[in-house]
């Protein structure tokens, strides 16, 4: 055997076991996804076809579009929410704090919640927010509000203000990269110019750190997009959002083929959300050189 | 003429107890290239960083052109930097770059733009002004740098170590265009090296600094010919030091004992009594070798010496010689039309070193550094 | 129906029991349920496993929505399922269950005949199912908070209680809806009716706090003064409230609230069938019915063997007795068009 053939064999015998894993756990189910999504509804549950009557009912009934609609504004909101509560934490951890040991342990406290159980953080929101909540009873305990408010729970509001304490550690992490990688001459060079912090803040430190913020705001809009979780522990009757009705189309509803059309339609939006993000960060990234 | 840069009794201790600026005043005169050298660690550049804003001194005043400046913050003070790894804004063009502080302190834009194209002429850019850094040779970025610092026409100009990521050649060629510069310009240039040729080269004053604090202050010409230390004229240039002790003072020169040799020195106005133990210094270019057929000056010290390494340096060739001292001894010679290779003794051979008295430095051996 | 765990959120696997045969009798099958939880608990299924040697093994659901996918994908692994009877239909139409020998069973007779002739465990002749418990949908409210009794599914939609109204997350809405708009035929509801009960339902969502998923939730959302008035699933959720102090009351409508029943059906290619009836008889005798009773508090289906075994007041408690009462119940069946139902439903939550 040539080496050249040898050596290409051997590549292969490397190569072979990530690919077989990303092949049976990655392509595999997405492909099986795909061809439901052509099956045909027929009670009691559904037989093989090839056609597009899934898709088109997705057109065609304005309800997916309604849930669709509300959760790109749930996850927009959240993405929005969580870089504008994350930026400042980050900022604050990498440039002011000047200890490296304090720095290391702020940031675990912040990244340690995700060991927290999801659902348990979740309610915890729920004591916060509920009518007799820990946050009604200190606004009627301190004459703000008269009476408890509902306004707090069961509302698209309290599945924005959820999920962005949920996924803010996912919007630090990328953030506090980006900016700790800036040079700190960068910034000096700036002030150097007769710049003051402000201007220095939004000339230099802000768009180098666009790329973190791009990673995080991704992150936050991603797994908002596919959330199920939080619209049905602190969401009101008008929050579903689509992953909701994926779940009922799987379960009770039998239609499997829609909920696979349905799951495509995610996927690709998802997925295209992502290339977009990483395509804008890669120009980012070639100007940091 | 007046005093641009007043420092007196700078001090700076980090986190850690280091105390990397030790009480050093200073005063540099408007148009003044002056430089501060010494090894990695000697506090350098942390003045910069304290006349720059960048640290704040724990003692000590900063005047700059007669006003206290202390306790102002980096952008309030009239002076520029050029960074030792350029810190360029990786996302701005070289125009951006080089136009960022005056388009932010609202100079208007068409006298921005003519600014750039001037100063981009000046360091011979003006073509690369739409490239982005990342796409510039090292050399060139260097050259952005000092666009952007001098683009505000600062009354001093700070240079951390600029050339320092250059290669030799360009290096060079660089010293001379910051010489030129310099006097284009008119303005005071501080800048920081740990390299002596380059200080040696393009400042008009030296300040040789060694843990904080200043060892001796001068032109080049004062620190390689009257070196104040051991220190100073080991790291200005090369030296060959010796611990003697002296046996007999005869006017302005001092003679002392190192081992088996007796060696006449010039005590340069300082004071000895024999029995002082001291360091002689010799330069290796200003020693002589004696061999067969070859006569040394009248009055020269004459050192026995066996060579043991030929160091070829192409215009100049570094002899090593065993004198009986721990160290070898070294002395360099130019290669000219006089000095013939083929005639030089070979490894092995016995020769003299001749020095005459006035290259034979005496410092008191306690004065380090 | 057993919805006391939070199943929702697990989807299909609630958890895995297995309970070991008991004593040192020899196993002579074995019986895997799938269904329920209660429904084969062990205070009663260790008897039944030494006098018959069969052993059970039992896997919990978290809703009638999990039969039909675990058993379409997952045939062969059990014998004995327990379904509602709204999903009995759906079972038999997709040829997951089998008919039963009506030869083998030994309690039909005593079993209500309401809950016998359901049409969602006959088909063409054949029964498929046999009732084991039963229970209503009424409506639960706040007696502290809400002081006129109300006697109508109407006050869920009572400005009054704007925002401290809750509804189940369930299609069965749409049934209770139909009735108020004056619809007797609620499982063949036209296209018209359909949306006039769909738009009854969306213009009550700005009254709502939330959709109710399970019994705890519910539980929960009165507890901490979230929810004044909701439906519930009657019996349960009220004796928990009343235990923790809360002052609630449970009513029937006048419209006339659901009912439901929970049945036996035997998995279509079972191995284990002599177990399978054998245990859908222990568990429709005087034992097997009051060990579930007292396990869930729910209803028995089978009258006679309640009468034998549970107390007076336990047996007028759970209306056991009182045939009017299941009379005033609506009993759950399978739509006619369940897709459209389903949609109806979804769209409803959907929507704004």
């Amino acid at each position: 055997m040539k080496l050249a053939t040898r050596r290409r064999l051997s590549a292969l015998g490397v190569l072979a076991p990530p690919l077989l894993w990303t092949l049976l756990f990655m392509f595999v189910p997405y492909a099986i996804m795909f061809t439901y999504s052509f099956y045909r509804k027929e009670f009691p549950i559904f037989i093989p076809d090839f056609q597009f009557g899934n898709y088109l009912q997705l057109i065609q009934d304005s309800q997916y579009y309604t849930v669709f609609f509300r959760t790109l504004k749930i996850a927009a909101a959240v993405a929005v929410a969580a870089v504008a509560l994350a930026y400042p934490l980050a900022y604050f951890l990498v440039f002011k704090i000047r200890s490296p040991s304090l720095r290391a342990a702020l940031y675990m406290a912040v990244i340690v919640p995700l060991w927290v159980s999801y659902l348990l953080r979740a309610y915890t929101w729920k004591t916060i927010l509920g009518s007799e909540g820990v946050l009604n009873s200190f606004l009627v305990w301190s004459g703000i509000l008269e009476g408890p408010t509902d306004l707090l729970l069961y509302n698209q509001f309290a599945v924005v203000l959820t999920l962005t304490y949920i996924f803010i550690p996912f919007v630090v992490m990328p953030v506090y990269t980006a900016l700790e990688k800036i040079p700190r001459n960068l910034i000096e060079a700036s002030q150097d110019l007769g710049v003051g912090p402000l201007r220095t803040f939004l000339g230099v430190t802000l768009p180098l750190s666009i790329p973190g913020i791009l990673a995080g705001a991704t992150f936050a809009f991603c797994l908002t997009f596919g959330d199920f979780v939080a619209p049905v522990l602190v969401g009101g009757p008008s929050g579903t959002m689509i992953a909701n009705v994926i779940q009922s189309q799987f379960g009770i509803a039998l239609n499997w083929p829609l909920g696979a059309a349905l799951s495509i339609v995610v996927l690709i939006i998802v997925l295209s959300i992502i290339s977009a993000s990483d395509r804008l960060e890669r120009a980012g990234r070639l100007n940091l050189g | 003429m007046t005093n641009i840069i007043e420092i007196a009794g700078l001090a700076k201790t980090f986190p850690g107890g280091i105390r990397a600026v030790d009480g050093v005043s200073l005063e540099i005169r408007a148009g003044e290239f002056v430089t501060l050298l010494g090894p990695s660690g000697c506090g350098k550049t942390t003045i910069l960083r304290l006349i720059a804003g960048f640290e704040t001194p724990d003692a000590g005043r900063i005047l700059l052109g007669g006003r206290d400046v202390t306790d102002d913050p980096p952008y309030r003070r009239p002076v520029n930097t050029v960074f030792q790894d350029y810190a360029l804004f990786p996302h701005m063009t070289v125009g951006q770059n080089v136009g960022y502080g005056l388009r932010i302190s609202g100079v208007p834009r068409a006298e921005t733009a003519d600014r750039i194209a001037t100063t981009l002429r000046m360091v011979d850019l003006l073509e690369k002004i739409d490239s982005m850094p990342a796409q510039l040779s090292g050399g060139q970025r260097q050259r952005v740098a000092l666009a952007r610092a001098i683009i505000r026409q600062p009354k001093v100009l700070l240079l951390d170590e600029p050339l320092s990521a250059l290669d030799v050649k360009l290096r060079e060629a660089m010293q001379v265009e910051l010489m030129h510069l310099h006097e284009k310009l008119g303005i005071t240039f501080l800048l920081v090296t740990h390299d002596q040729r380059e200080a040696l080269v393009m400042s008009d004053r030296v300040v040789v600094l060694s843990q904080g604090r200043i060892v001796q202050c001068g032109t080049p010409a004062e620190l390689y010919d009257r070196p104040a230390t051991p220190y100073v004229a080991d790291f200005i240039g090369t030296s060959n030091l010796m611990r003697a002790t002296v046996a007999a003072i005869e006017g302005d020169e001092v003679l002392a004992t190192a081992g088996l040799h007796r060696l006449r020195g010039a005590a340069h106005g300082r004071r000895f009594q024999p029995g002082d133990k001291v360091l002689l210094s010799i330069r290796p270019e200003k020693a002589a070798l004696v061999t067969d057929g070859s006569a040394a000056e009248p009055g020269a010290n004459l050192i026995e010496a066996r060579v043991t390494e030929h160091l070829f340096h192409g215009h100049a060739l570094r002899m090593e010689l065993d004198i009986g001292q721990a160290a070898p001894f070294i002395v360099d010679l130019q290669l000219s039309a006089a000095v013939e290779t083929l005639r030089l003794p070979q490894t092995g051979g016995r020769v003299a070193i001749a020095v005459p008295p006035a290259n034979v430095m005496v410092f008191p051996a306690e004065a380090q550094p | 129906m057993k919805r006391r765990t939070a199943g929702w959120l697990y989807g299909s696997i609630v958890g895995l029991a297995i309970v070991a045969a008991g004593g040192a009798s020899a196993v002579a099958g074995e019986l895997n349920f799938l269904g329920w939880e209660g429904y084969a608990d062990e205070s009663f299924v260790k008897e039944f496993e030494s006098a018959t040697g069969c052993k059970v093994t039992a896997t919990y659901v978290g809703s009638n929505d999990d039969f039909a996918p675990k058993l379409a994908s997952g045939g062969g692994v059990y014998d004995i399922v327990s379904v509602s009877a709204d999903t009995t239909g759906v079972l038999v139409a997709a040829g997951l269950v089998e008919p039963l020998d009506m030869s083998k069973i030994e309690h039909w007779n005593d079993i209500y005949e309401l809950f016998r002739n359901a049409k969602g465990i006959n088909r063409d002749g054949q029964v498929y199912g046999v009732p084991l418990t039963w229970g209503s949908i009424p409506l639960m409210y706040r007696t502290d908070k809400i002081t006129e009794e109300p006697d109508s599914y109407a006050v869920l939609w009572d400005e009054r209680y704007k925002g401290k109204i809750a509804l189940w997350d369930d299609k069965s809405a749409i049934f209770n809806t139909a009735r108020l708009l004056g619809y007797d035929n609620v499982y063949s509801l036209t296209d018209e009716q359909l949306e006039a009960v769909k738009q009854k339902l969306i213009e009550e969502k700005p009254l709502l706090r939330k959709y109710w998923s399970t019994a705890g939730e519910l539980i929960n959302l009165y507890a901490s003064g979230e929810v004044w008035i909701s439906n519930t699933w009657g019996g349960y959720q009220v004796a928990e409230l009343q235990k923790q102090g809360i002052p609630v009351k449970e009513f029937l409508p006048k419209e006339k609230a659901d009912g439901w029943a929970d049945n036996w059906m035997i998995v279509k290619g079972s191995p284990n069938q002599d177990c399978a009836y054998q245990y859908i008889n222990f568990t429709t005798s005087a034992r097997g019915q009051c060990g579930i009773s007292s396990v869930t508090g729910y209803s028995a289906a089978n009258p006679v063997a309640a009468k034998a075994c549970m107390t007076s007041e336990e047996f007028e408690a759970k209306h056991q007795d009182d045939i009017d009462y299941v009379d005033s119940l609506v009993m759950w069946e399978q739509p006619d068009r369940l897709d459209v139902y389903t949609n109806t439903w979804n769209a409803i939550k959907g929507a704004e």
